[in-house]
């Protein structure tokens, strides 16, 4: 008892050593959340400040992520094929497509003059012959054929990995997972060769081929998750008298979708924005890819609008606006495939 | 008589039942067994022979060939490569001044040629110099996707929302990523306007003769005679470790999302209750459990950041101040007609062990760290 009286004696003459500064500071930081040896803040008013710091912060963040892109569409209707005022607006932290651009004395075409450019002429220059529809039909072959015969093919091994015991099972999987290892930009050289003897370089196989044999981080993946399902399913359907085919098609392609949507989804994202296996493996012509292409179409040897980057930047948003809307539509799909990527390891 | 004498006890008569009923249906199960087993390994090796064919087709047997043109002196117009690499004792790569065969010709050549004239330097040590100066960019966007990670896994309303943002940069395109960022951080662009500077971030420093920006030019031997390698080009690089860490930062704050809300709970609560501040939770408790996928993190960046190649070059153009090592490759192996597929191959051989032992070492250093 003795003991607690001194402490309390104490700490009340140890508060009142503090000088009235010391408590005005105090209630400051209080009322902000912070305790101090003269003030103790509420959890309450504690909590309530730090989660407007972390929306201030985690708002700024999102700011500097998403702005670039808004940037982009905003500054993708500067018309900067006429000097000053077009590229004044590239100059500044634009927020809305600038009203002035839509002035139809300055431009005949209309405030889409850069797209309409992308679309009509901007390709021609590139290659004679070459069309921006031409490009499009050209991406949309490289990212959806392979991916989705090679995403069929990785599940296939993925199911096999997981569920079938066969001699020789973990063996295979280790020598095809080391492959991992090699890095892609060394074994480029003799890859172009390869397909260079093949003849695929000059009609594109050279994008759709490879991918179609199914890749081994998406067979990764969809195994780990393969690992999940319950075996009582397989071994159920085995009484039943399904083959191993028809488990495939009838119990695994359905129970794996979500796994096999987001990994296909991914690489469709991947596929689509390949520029460097364009860039590399197919020559300039009317075989290369919508990047590829836009890449061209700044480069002031070929297509000559380095100078009117307005066209360059409506091509990039053309080349942006598909990934963001499947990115959009299948969000929840791709980041939860991706969180359990992160909490696997 | 001798059965007799074997079955003694109770136990044994068991025991001797209990084996005969083994016996029995083994026997009687046996071939179904082995159509099972049959079917199991056909299906199995079925099911896998596309992705098997496909790896050791464009991986395996690429690699292969690499390291064999590596020691030969091929290039596209020598014809077939299968037939060229068949003849491999014969065409192993010649040195010119000794007419002698030498198969690490390439190699030499990699490790010893030199440019510039007063400050001499190492052509692949140039661009490896490079490529580990862009990997400034690993330990700023690890702390900052870590802090955002932080902020996100509080449980705040809408923590998703910024998640979808946040991760948008990785969807884009890279060129597109590029282009907007080349008219941002133009002199008169939007950064320079909003730090109130006037500063030149996209074009080389220097004259042109200064620089070693000589590729496009004939003066090779004209390139950087005033400055010492490593200060040139550094607001260069940097715009590309900012893109880099920008474009990066939301795939590394998904994991690390992931990895935090697995950290323990009740561990955390432990440590609250004894006293410990948020700040002590965070290193003594959550970092720890954080491990595995902050190296997964390192890992898998410093595999990507060795083969960093478009963003400089679609910036700057092929020069030896800002290109990523890769571009060695490029330019030697694939660059026109012109191209010594051998020489971009040992290039490539060279890059691969370079990125073999530097993941080994992160390994061992892993290893260490838990003994």
């Amino acid at each position: 008892m003795e003991e607690t009286n001194v402490n309390v004696v104490t700490s009340q003459t140890e508060e009142k050593q503090y000088s009235s500064i010391r408590y005005a500071w105090g209630a400051i930081c209080a009322f902000f959340g912070l305790s101090t040896r003269t003030h103790r803040a509420s959890k309450k008013r504690a909590k309530l400040v730090a989660d407007i710091v972390t929306y201030a912060v985690l708002l700024f963040g999102a700011f500097i992520m998403v702005y670039p892109f808004w940037w982009m569409v905003a500054g993708s209707f500067a018309l900067t094929n006429i000097r000053g005022t077009g590229n004044d607006i590239l100059n500044r932290m634009v927020w809305w497509p600038s009203i002035s651009t839509f002035n139809a004395e300055l431009n005949p075409e209309g405030g889409f003059r850069n797209y309409a450019e992308v679309f009509n002429k901007a390709f021609p220059r590139i290659a004679t012959g070459f069309t921006f529809w031409r490009a499009l039909v050209n991406n949309l072959l490289y990212s959806i054929v392979p991916v989705f015969v090679g995403v069929i093919t990785s599940a296939s091994a993925a199911f096999s990995f997981a569920k079938i015991n066969w001699f020789g099972r973990n063996a295979v999987f280790y020598f095809l997972l080391a492959a991992i290892m090699v890095p892609g930009p060394s074994i480029m050289v003799s890859q172009f060769v390869m397909y260079d003897q093949l003849g695929w370089r000059t009609n594109g196989l050279v994008l759709v081929i490879p991918g179609m044999f199914g890749s081994i981080m998406t067979a990764f993946f969809i195994r780990q998750f393969l690992f999940g399902l319950p075996t009582s399913i397989i071994e159920a359907a085995k009484i039943d008298g399904a083959g191993y085919f028809r488990i495939f098609c009838g119990f695994i392609l359905p129970l794996a979708m979500p796994a096999i949507m987001a990994q296909g989804i991914l690489s469709f994202m991947g596929c689509w924005n390949n520029y460097m296996g364009s860039f590399i493996m197919i020559p300039k012509g009317e075989w290369i890819n919508l990047p590829h292409a836009i890449q061209l179409m700044e480069d002031s040897g070929n297509g000559a609008y380095s100078g009117d980057f307005g066209v360059v930047i409506a091509g990039s948003v053309i080349c942006i606006v598909p990934v963001m809307i499947l990115f959009g539509c299948f969000q929840n799909l791709i980041i939860g495939s991706l969180m359990l990527t992160g909490s696997k390891e | 008589m001798e059965e007799v004498t074997v079955i003694e006890t109770e136990s044994d008569v068991v025991n001797s039942a209990a084996v005969a009923e083994e016996q029995i249906p083994q026997k009687k199960q046996r071939k179904p067994i082995n159509q099972q087993k049959l079917q199991d390994n056909l299906w199995g090796w079925a099911f896998c022979v596309p992705l098997i064919i496909g790896t050791v087709w464009f991986v395996y047997i690429a690699l292969v060939m690499a390291l064999m043109l590596s020691f030969t002196n091929y290039t596209l117009n020598r014809g077939s490569m299968m037939e060229y690499l068949g003849n491999f004792s014969q065409n192993i790569v010649k040195d010119p001044a000794t007419g002698a065969a030498s198969p690490f010709y390439w190699y030499k050549e990699a490790f010893t040629y030199e440019i510039g004239t007063t400050y001499k330097m190492n052509e692949m040590g140039a661009h490896l110099f490079n490529t580990v100066f862009y990997m400034i960019g690993i330990p700023i966007g690890m702390v900052l996707s870590m802090f955002f990670a932080v902020c996100m896994s509080r449980d705040i309303k809408g923590g998703n929302i910024f998640r979808v943002l946040y991760y948008l940069p990785c969807v884009a395109s890279t060129i597109s990523i590029v282009y907007t960022f080349k008219i941002l951080f133009e002199t008169t662009g939007v950064i320079n306007q909003l730090l109130n500077i006037d500063l030149n971030w996209l074009q080389l420093t220097g004259n042109e003769a200064e620089t070693w920006n000589s590729l496009n030019n004939t003066n090779k031997e004209g390139a950087f005679y005033n400055d010492p390698y490593w200060c040139q080009g550094l607001f260069q690089k940097i715009v590309i470790i900012v893109m880099q860490v920008w474009k990066g930062l939301g795939g590394t704050i998904i994991l690390y999302v992931a990895g935090l809300s697995g950290v323990n709970a009740a561990t955390k609560e432990a440590a609250q209750i004894d006293g410990a501040n948020g700040w002590q939770i965070f290193w003594k408790v959550t970092m720890p459990d954080l491990y595995p996928v902050i190296f997964y993190n390192i890992v898998t960046s410093v595999i990507g950041g060795m083969q960093i190649y478009m963003e400089p070059v679609l910036l700057f153009k092929e020069n030896y101040m800002t290109s990523g090592y890769v571009s060695l490759i490029w330019r030697y192996g694939l660059n026109g007609l012109s191209a010594s597929q051998a020489r971009g191959a040992a290039y490539g051989m060279i890059l691969a062990v370079i990125i073999f032992v530097l993941t080994m070492f992160q390994f061992y250093l892993d290893g260490r760290k838990k003994d």
